[in-house]
């Protein structure tokens, strides 16, 4: 069977998948899977055998793992999932994040309140990782707006870094054992201290493969008019590292808005980067006029993408991870929004168009070649 | 004697289908740790990892909400059934 590309959705009503041609011509959906339960997290996991993954968070029973390995026909729930040991004290509220590990059957998994977990047999088990999971920073973290989480994995070799909101950075450098707070030069707005050792509000960081050390980061921005104690802190939000993550320096010069949520690289140019600004307050974009901004030389200088959307009028929000972008030669970049679009954007963002426009408010979008 | 635990249709497939399970205990708070034995994946829809009933279940004995009684130290006696019900949720 020819190539497809398989779009994974997460979305306050349950899991969509949609699936189309390399030419990205046309793409057919279905689902909900998990039907009535939000799904915060996604992962196509291409190796080997192709499984998607989806975390289905139900505040009623609990949280489960979803998992298909028919390309996102059907859907079982796996033996078990993350549960913070007896004694333990903490309860699981969400599951903000899943990521393949280095093994076959690897996964590890971000919740809410914040912690990590692995699982060596795709999702049937799980451990507590306790080098992050009870860090002595931990107890000290607080929650943001959407609670306290261990939302991003970007595993690299034996570095991992993690982002916690609010937690901040922290990076492994003994694949996943032990972990420090590595914010030098990320920001944070909500409390006096403007570069604080940890507590930042990170909501991305994104690899650039090509380029050992080279990592994006979109933090929560939007401080600029802050005149209390401390001071302005302006352009925080969108950062760059080219040491692993020990040191972070702001990109966000030329943006409208330091502040957004995703943050996505292209998979062939470590210099490509896409943002989407938002007004720190309200959360839409600027002046109710989408628009997808990037950057082609690693942050100096930024050009907005926005043909193909509404001009105005138009208020929606693109969370954490609801922005991804194919691996293609030319690639595609996919975000869901709040009030449940799927937007596609040809020729690397060029142009824009609306896959489907009444989904339920989408949380996550993944998408792989399968 | 066990009392009948009735499990709502939605979470019967952690139970081998069964809509009555017989708990051992002399007090909602004691048959949920039977519950959790011999049904861990059921207990783990009912309870968080701390034991605590999750915030949108609500136990009934009989006709009575637990909340409204001693809570999970609500005593059984023989007779009595146990019922697990989802809060009220929307508008």
């Amino acid at each position: 069977m020819a190539e497809r590309i398989l779009i994974s959705i997460g979305t306050r009503k349950g899991l969509f998948v949609a699936e189309g041609a390399k030419t990205r011509r046309k793409f057919t959906l279905r689902g909900p899977f998990g039907g009535g339960i939000g799904v915060y997290s996604t992962l196509v996991d291409a190796r080997g055998t192709p499984r998607v993954y989806a975390s289905s968070c139900n505040p009623f029973f609990g949280m489960k793992i979803l998992v298909s390995k028919d390309l996102g026909n059907t859907f079982q729930e796996t033996a078990s999932a993350p549960a913070f040991p007896e004694g333990d004290g903490r309860a699981l509220a969400n599951i903000w994040s899943l990521e393949a590990g280095p093994g076959k059957k690897e996964l590890w998994c971000g919740v809410e309140p914040a912690a990590l977990f692995r699982s060596t047999d795709a999702g049937q088990s799980w451990e507590l990782v306790g080098g992050i999971s009870n860090h002595e920073h931990a107890r000290q973290w607080h929650p943001g707006n959407g609670g306290l989480c261990l939302h991003t994995i970007v595993r690299d070799g034996q570095r991992m870094h993690l982002g916690i909101s609010t937690g901040g950075h922290y990076l492994s450098q003994d694949g996943g054992k032990t972990f420090a707070a590595s914010n030098a030069g990320v920001g944070a707005g909500f409390v006096p201290d403007p570069y604080p050792e940890f507590g930042q509000c990170v909501h991305k960081i994104a690899p650039a493969r090509q380029v050992p050390g080279r990592l994006y980061m979109q933090n929560h921005g939007g401080w600029a008019e802050w005149h209390g104690p401390g001071g302005p802190r302006p352009e925080i939000g969108v950062l760059r590292s080219d040491d692993h993550g020990q040191t972070w320096h702001s990109i966000a010069k030329g943006l409208p808005s330091d502040f957004g949520f995703p943050i996505v690289v292209h998979p062939h140019n470590p210099d490509v980067v896409y943002v989407v600004p938002l007004d720190p307050m309200t959360r839409v974009c600027p002046h109710g006029a989408p628009a997808v901004w990037r950057s082609q030389n690693g942050g100096q200088s930024w050009q907005k993408l926005s043909r193909g959307f509404p001009k105005k009028e138009t208020y929606f929000t693109v969370l954490r991870d609801a922005m991804t972008i194919d691996e293609l030669k030319n690639p595609a970049l996919y975000f869901g929004t709040t009030n449940g679009q799927l937007w596609l954007g040809r020729e690397g963002g060029e142009e824009w168009e609306c896959l489907f426009d009444s989904l339920p408010g989408i949380h996550c979008v993944k998408v792989a070649v399968v | 004697m066990p009392t009948p635990f009735h499990i709502p249709r939605i979470l019967r497939p952690y139970c081998d289908g069964h809509e009555f399970v017989p708990l051992e205990g002399q007090t909602v708070r004691d048959v949920l740790q039977h519950l959790r034995r011999e049904y861990p994946r059921l207990h783990g829809s009912l309870c968080d990892e701390t034991g605590a009933v999750r915030r949108h279940i609500h136990l009934f004995v009989n006709s009575d909400f637990i909340g409204q009684r001693s809570g999970l130290d609500t005593p059984l006696q023989p007779g009595d059934v146990v019922s697990v019900f989802q809060a009220v949720s929307g508008g």
